[in-house]
């Protein structure tokens, strides 16, 4: 009888990385719903998977896809980092392709380009009065 | 006494087995991500809150995960087994919109369904008796016109086993 692949159930999982202090591994927790039997209410029940991340590239907080290995690489260990969905700080909104922060793109925030002489003299005004000079005692 | 929370009903086996879309096999993992403001995520909110509970009871070994406020736009995406990826917009669709697409696209059509469930009965023989996990019915004097059980209505005296040892002794 042949294992294709998965010595192990979840053959894809989806997880949020909560620590990377192994060498090449990723802590990941994995939330899946389950049905609380008397409330009839979905809870989120949580499981912790250990991730072959060969390049240490998982900061604590990214949102990961993992791969079950064909065969267990350690004791623990079973699952392998496939790509990282969202990088922590760095989202890319997958519709429009560009980077985002929680409602609102990042793209185009500073509108330097658009501001006119009058208020560059006017900020650079401000800014001199905001200079502390050490030479007053 | 009313039962308590917003819509209680979502709470109900009945309305969790009303839920029609049931994945195909390869689909492994569903992500939802939506805001929690905003008129454009308004039907991915009313598909969270009435739709995945539904969703999720019928297809227990996919995992479902819920992420709040991270992009701009509301999206669905599914990882399958082979490693593709569906992205599905829902920008600006209402929740029954949604399930109806999700449906079309990963779900088991209605011939594969009801072949599973003819497949399934076929397994268990209806006119068997015995313990009420495996079988319809666990003894004959369930049924009507037949004789009625001992334990509630006395059996009449030609049926009794000692009546019949007495008639045979004597």
């Amino acid at each position: 009888m042949s294992v294709p692949r998965g010595a192990v159930h979840a053959k894809w999982i989806v997880g949020r990385v909560i620590g990377t202090k192994m060498q090449k591994t990723a802590k990941v927790r994995v939330t899946r719903l389950v049905l609380d039997p008397y409330l009839l209410k979905f809870f989120n029940k949580r499981k912790t998977y250990f991730a072959h991340d060969p390049l240490q590239q998982c900061v604590v907080g990214d949102i990961v896809l993992l791969k079950a290995l064909p065969e267990r690489r350690s004791k623990h260990v079973k699952h392998e980092l496939a790509e990282i969905v969202f990088k922590v700080g760095k989202v890319i909104d997958p519709i429009t392709g560009r980077p985002c922060a929680g409602t609102r793109f990042l793209e185009n925030l500073s509108d330097s380009e658009n501001l006119t002489e009058a208020d560059t003299t006017y900020l650079s005004e401000k800014l001199q009065e905001l200079k502390v000079c050490s030479t007053d005692k | 006494m009313p039962m308590k929370g917003r819509f209680p009903i979502r709470r109900t086996l009945q309305y969790l087995s009303q839920g029609d879309v049931v994945f195909k096999s390869s689909v492994k993992v569903m992500t939802v991500n939506y805001n929690t403001a905003g008129q454009l995520s308004e039907g991915a909110r009313k598909f969270v809150f009435f739709n995945i509970p539904q969703i999720q009871y019928k297809n227990p070994w996919v995992q479902i995960m819920l992420f709040k406020n991270m992009t701009p736009s509301p999206f669905l995406r599914f990882y399958l087994d082979n490693g593709e990826q569906v992205l599905v917009d829902v920008e600006d669709k209402t929740n029954k919109e949604i399930t109806e697409h999700i449906k079309k696209i990963l779900g088991k059509s209605k011939e594969t369904l009801e072949k599973e469930e003819r497949e399934r009965k076929k397994l268990s023989h209806p006119a068997t008796f015995g313990p009420k996990r495996y079988h319809l019915r666990e003894c004959m004097c369930e049924i009507e016109g037949q004789v009625p059980c001992p334990a509630f209505v006395p059996l009449p005296k030609e049926m009794r086993g000692k009546y019949k040892a007495a008639m045979k002794t004597e």
